[in-house]
């Protein structure tokens, strides 16, 4: 939710454009590339902080078991309710399944939803964008008047209404939240293809008589597709608040897959006398945000703007 | 001046219409056939009887052709009637205007603690010239935007409602059980309103008339509060629209952790229940309510900043 | 209680003893009827706040069926008669008396004078017919009170406070039946509305309190009736209730109610599990418990379906559900395991524990036998189907979801497959009349062993699709029954019928266990174990 208003920001502030550039990078480019990316983390301790919680919530999501060899959905019932202490980082549910070992199995949940999410965004927001950007006149009026009424509407009511007509589950909730972020995309698609399209390299393609699709393909593509990446990567974040929120709704997947929304609304049963079943999940959930919003700061802005 | 007021408002009654036939098509006419979730309550469809989905089909009109079924809910739409809750078999309209009241009041406080908390940190952020306390400011909004809503009220509930038994955990009593669920539906939203006014903030102390006030002489608290922040705060006004579409749906989730009355618990329980009619009517609000806070900042806009009726095309996009 | 019951002499001594035999022993924990350390003079005056966990969409008694809302409508609506929840005695509340005839067809109460329903209208006999009469048409939400009345062959007035029902056949479970809450009596007027109307609107009743505002899954807020003075003969105070109002409000998750009672946002709670019992005890809050009588919480199969039409599967889910794990883990210190289909509160339970007991060995090998092989993933399969259940539930209780995570735990372990289906509590009559579902999750509080053929007899609504066979004739035959030893026979044999052909899988008794604050007084469970609050004060 809180991206589209820092697109809208982005997309108003018309600003020194960035340089275009038609070739692609070169080997030798792509090495010294890495080495200033590496320099440019070292020097910021919150940035590589950052990319390490990321990196284990990934990490997580494909290889549950370096992180705990504890089964996320049968406990011991005669040991709930234990606070946490060694044996249980984040203590023991209401039926004595390790919680910690629970968010570590449910980051591959919460992770597929985000990324299916923002996969839906970036595709079908892409598409959009750039059909409307290439083609122009009145089908990028038609497509671009669709997308404003996308945006008229709160993200989460968008949400919601998906999961009114497509029913519950993980996959569901995803696509849900995808489609209430499409707008956006569109919308930096489009600006995308736009300054490209009247590049002068472009012109130049189009003049000397190289088909549409090769010159979509060739130079408007690669040259457009940075900053909906960069968008993407800032609407990892939200993806992950808003799969989470419907989850805690209760849309997600049936009990007893750990979803991270799951655990933290299973957790509020238990509010009075076991802080830990909502606290230490949602700490999990907030410090993957922060870390991806940071990582996608750092690559939209600290990065991209000051090479 | 008449002329864009009036264009304005045709784009306000536009997106409208456009939202009602988006809600519609998502609503109706999805994979997921609201008869038959109705129907079985979302079982495996072939155990629904075929004979019960048939009688329903026919009760809501969904046997019609789809234009028809259209027209005729648009027709009734325009007339304030979005049809009766399939759960309640109350009138949506009435349901939504019960629930109301409390989530306006939920919403507004929410806006006003935004803007205190959000602006506040945005001016004193920019104000100082002490690094480390720049650095500690700036680093709340990026926080504020990354934590979940709901987690955060649980933390205050717990601490605020069974520790020091300062607020009530839940219910619409009174001012003081406002406090916890405004301030946590505040925190995303002053995040947000921080961040943008401390970007537009930052331009504006560059800007060369700040230069001549401060070569007038005029004091740094002055120059800040009275030149910059006048300017800066124009492009925020932008986003109000924006933000309070966010706070009415954000109500959906802090209702919830409040239990409290309003819009978003009705919202809430009308997906749970797949009451389509309800579901739509909630969507339909949310887009006029966007849509009318944009009016009125549109509308406003020019008696701050005459330039803009001139460069108003400029800035089409969102009505 | 200006008019003494007279209790007719020698027409009606075997009922009573029928009634009465071995009922309702409160298996109290903590606090009993009544509150904790009682302190000075009963008060008039204050509100009483009670935070439920769930509001089942409906505000009419003879309509509702889920506990969190009983406790709030009991209290609108007065009944013709009362039972005493230590005893299972029945006495007089709006029937000042009555007279059963000896083959238990014939019912004939003689009505209190001066009774007004709080629109002004008076009860008479004539109003007690009308609600008679519209019971058995309140369609899929009654199956309660229609279960009571079924077979009902006529209702008459006698004069205007004599009113005599007639059964077709002998009926020994309604004098019991006309001291709950589904037979509650209402005005004429709310009578004739429709079931919906009822619903969405509430009901006039004569109850010591009227339903002031109902919001939907919210809150329900009573008044004290003024003028009230034809309490039950159980009550204690005389008159009007002590409490100006009581707010009922829906707080769904029971940490927010816990901790709402801590601080003192609420005075009493309902349905506090067994994670709550460390919290609250040792603060301002008592505990009290009562164990539900009626049929244990359980999974109803759908026999009708397919996979479940076959006996061994059924034999297996019962086998391999580990009931004590369930009850102490998930369920209120001192709930007790099922040991039969009825709870152990019941008159003519029958300790079936032996054929309850868990075995793994027995439910794998009954799985085996009917072709369910194990595949690699643990679950089984038969024709490349694989064997999976979806068990809708209903958030009534907090205690639900963990209690059917553990099932779903347990039945794994034999290779079953389990799909919590969560739907809302206003869904729940739809969901059980229309037979959409597989395995349901559900109990019935009733103080008379009646309450098997409620459920179980084809000839009646058969929520679990039962093939017709013995099993209706035994039920038949304990109803129509006035001899004690016959009817604790008959039962006995329903509930081993039920529990061998595993038509229905006993899990956990109910316990009822509220949370009340040490201030709150006289807060009393009923022999349904729901609340009365005419005699509750605030000190």
């Amino acid at each position: 939710m809180s991206q589209s208003l820092l697109d809208g920001q982005a997309e108003a502030a018309p600003g020194p454009a960035r340089p275009l550039d038609p070739r692609t990078p070169s080997p030798a480019g792509r090495v010294t590339g890495l080495r200033q990316a590496l320099r440019f983390v070292l020097r910021r301790p919150g940035l590589l902080l950052s990319v390490v919680v990321l990196v284990l919530v990934v990490l997580a999501a494909f290889r549950p078991e370096l992180f705990t060899s504890q089964d996320p959905l049968k406990g011991v019932p005669s040991q709930n309710f234990r606070g946490p202490s060694g044996s249980h980082w984040f203590g023991t549910d209401e039926l004595g399944r390790d919680v910690f070992s629970r968010v570590v199995h449910g980051a591959q949940l919460s992770l597929k939803a985000t990324l299916i999410a923002v996969l839906v965004a970036f595709v079908v927001g892409g598409l959009l964008g750039v059909v409307a950007g290439f083609t122009g006149r009145w089908v990028d009026d038609v497509l671009m008047r669709f997308v404003d009424i996308l945006l008229s509407i709160p993200a989460l009511f968008l949400s919601l209404a998906m999961v009114t007509a497509l029913g519950y589950g993980t996959v569901k909730v995803a696509v849900a939240v995808g489609i209430a972020s499409v707008a956006s995309f569109a919308r930096v698609a489009r600006a995308e293809v736009l300054r490209v399209r009247q590049a002068v390299f472009v012109e130049a393609a189009r003049s000397s008589g190289a088909r549409w699709y090769s010159m979509l393909a060739r130079h408007v593509l690669p040259n457009a597709a940075g900053p909906v990446v960069v968008l993407a990567t800032l609407d990892l974040g939200s993806s992950i608040l808003a799969v989470s929120a419907l989850s805690f709704l209760g849309y997600g997947a049936p009990p007893p897959a750990p979803e991270w929304g799951t655990l933290i609304s299973d957790g509020r049963n238990y509010l009075s006398n076991a802080w830990w079943l909502t606290a230490l999940p949602g700490l999990a959930v907030a410090a993957t945000v922060l870390a991806t919003n940071r990582v996608a700061r750092a690559l939209d802005g600290e990065r991209g703007r000051r090479p | 001046m008449r002329r864009y007021v009036i264009k304005r408002l045709a784009q306000a009654v536009g997106v409208l219409w456009a939202a009602y036939t988006v809600s519609f098509l998502v609503l109706d006419f999805l994979p997921g056939d609201p008869v038959s979730a109705m129907a079985g309550a979302g079982m495996d469809s072939g155990q629904v009887d075929p004979a019960r989905i048939a009688a329903l089909r026919h009760e809501y009109g969904f046997d019609k052709p789809v234009l028809a079924q259209y027209a005729d809910h648009l027709g009734r739409a325009l007339r304030g009637d979005f049809g009766d809750a399939v759960s309640t078999g109350r009138p949506v309209t009435a349901t939504l205007a019960d629930a109301l009241p409390q989530t306006l009041r939920l919403t507004g406080a929410a806006l006003l603690l935004a803007a205190v908390l959000g602006g506040g940190l945005a001016v004193l952020a920019t104000y100082t010239s002490r690094r480390w306390l720049r650095q500690l400011l700036l680093s709340l909004p990026p926080l504020g935007v990354s934590v979940p809503t709901f987690w955060v009220g649980l933390l205050l509930v717990e601490a605020f409602s069974f520790r020091l038994h300062w607020f009530p955990a839940f219910g619409n009593d009174g001012l003081r059980g406002l406090v916890l669920p405004a301030l946590t539906l505040a925190i995303p939203t002053g995040a947000q309103v921080a961040q943008v006014l401390a970007k537009s903030l930052l331009t504006a102390l560059d800007q060369a008339y700040v230069e001549t006030a401060r070569a007038k002489g005029a004091g740094r608290w002055r120059v800040h509060l009275r030149h910059a922040l006048r300017n800066a705060s124009l492009p925020a006004l932008t986003v109000v629209g924006l933000l309070v579409g966010q706070l009415i749906a954000g109500s959906v989730v802090v209702e919830t952790v409040f239990s409290r009355d309003g819009l978003g618990r009705v919202t809430a329980a009308a997906v749970t229940a797949q009451d389509i009619p309800l579901v739509q009517g909630v969507v339909v609000f949310g887009a006029l309510i966007f849509v009318s806070v944009n009016l009125i900042v549109d509308l406003v806009y020019p008696l701050l900043d005459p330039r803009i009726v001139v460069a108003s095309d400029r800035r089409a996009g969102i009505a | 209680m200006r008019a003494l019951p007279s209790f007719g002499p020698t027409r009606r001594s075997s009922l009573t003893a029928l009634l009465a035999t071995g009922l309702l022993l409160t298996a109290c924990g903590s606090g009993g009827d009544g509150s904790g350390g009682a302190s000075g003079p009963a008060r008039s005056g204050g509100t009483l706040t009670f935070a439920v966990g769930s509001d089942s969409g409906c505000v009419d008694p003879q309509q509702v069926g889920s506990n969190d809302t009983i406790y709030s409508v009991r209290q609108i609506v007065d009944s013709l008669t009362d039972q005493n929840p230590k005893t299972g005695k029945i006495v007089p509340w709006l029937a000042k008396s009555w007279e059963v005839s000896s083959d238990a067809k014939t019912f004939t109460f003689h009505l209190r004078s001066g009774v007004t329903f709080s629109d002004g209208s008076e009860l008479t006999a004539q109003v007690v017919k009308d609600n008679f009469d519209a019971v058995p048409k309140l369609g899929a939400l009654g199956t309660l009170a229609e279960g009571y009345l079924s077979g009902l062959e006529s209702t008459t007035v006698v004069d205007p406070l004599t009113v005599k029902v007639t059964f077709e056949q002998s009926n020994a479970q309604f004098l019991q039946a006309t001291s709950t809450h589904s037979l509650g009596i209402e005005s004429s007027a709310s009578v004739q509305r429709t079931p919906q109307q009822k619903c969405a609107d509430g009901v006039i009743g004569s109850g010591p309190f009227v339903l002031k505002q109902y919001v939907q899954n919210q809150s329900i807020t009573l008044a004290r009736r003024t003028g009230y003075d034809w309490g039950s003969a159980l009550w204690s105070k005389k008159g009007a209730a002590y409490l100006d109002k009581v707010v009922f409000k829906v707080v769904p998750e029971s940490g927010v109610r816990s901790g709402s009672l801590q601080s003192g946002q609420v005075d009493a709670i309902g349905s506090v599990g067994r994670a709550d019992e460390a919290a609250l005890k040792g603060g301002q809050v008592t505990l009290q418990s009562r164990a539900n009588p009626g049929v244990v919480f359980g999974l109803g199969l759908n026999n009708a379906r397919p996979l479940l039409k076959d006996a061994r599967v059924r034999r297996a889910i019962v086998a391999a559900v580990d009931r004590k794990q369930i009850a102490d883990t998930v369920f209120p210190t001192g709930t007790r395991p099922a040991t039969s289909v009825l709870a152990h509160t019941t008159p003519d339970w029958t300790d079936l524990s032996a054929d309850l007991a868990l075995d793994t060995a027995k439910a794998k090998s009954l799985l085996d036998a009917a072709g369910w092989k194990t595949g690699s993933d643990g679950i089984r399969a038969k024709g490349g189907k694989k064997l999976r259940l979806t068990i809708t539930w209903f958030p009534n209780a907090a205690t639900n979801q963990p209690a059917l995570e553990l099932v779903q735990q347990q039945l794994k372990a034999v290779g079953i497959d389990v799909v919590l289906k969560q739907l809302q509590v206003s869904q729940f009559s739809t969901t059980v009349q229309t037979g959409d579902y597989e395995v349901v999750w559900t109990n019935v509080t009733r103080s008379d062993p009646d309450i098997l053929r409620s459920s179980f007899s084809t000839r009646l609504t058969n929520f679990y699709h039962l093939p017709a066979g013995s099993l209706d004739s035994v039920l038949a035959a304990q109803a129509a029954t006035t001899d004690t030893a016959t009817r604790a026979e008959l039962v006995g044999q329903a509930q081993k019928l039920l529990v061998q052909n595993a038509y229905y899988v006993p899990v956990v008794e109910l316990q009822t266990q509220l949370g009340v604050a040490k201030k709150v007084h006289g807060l009393a469970f009923d022999s349904g174990s729901r609340v009365q609050l005419h005699d509750t004060w605030i000190g």
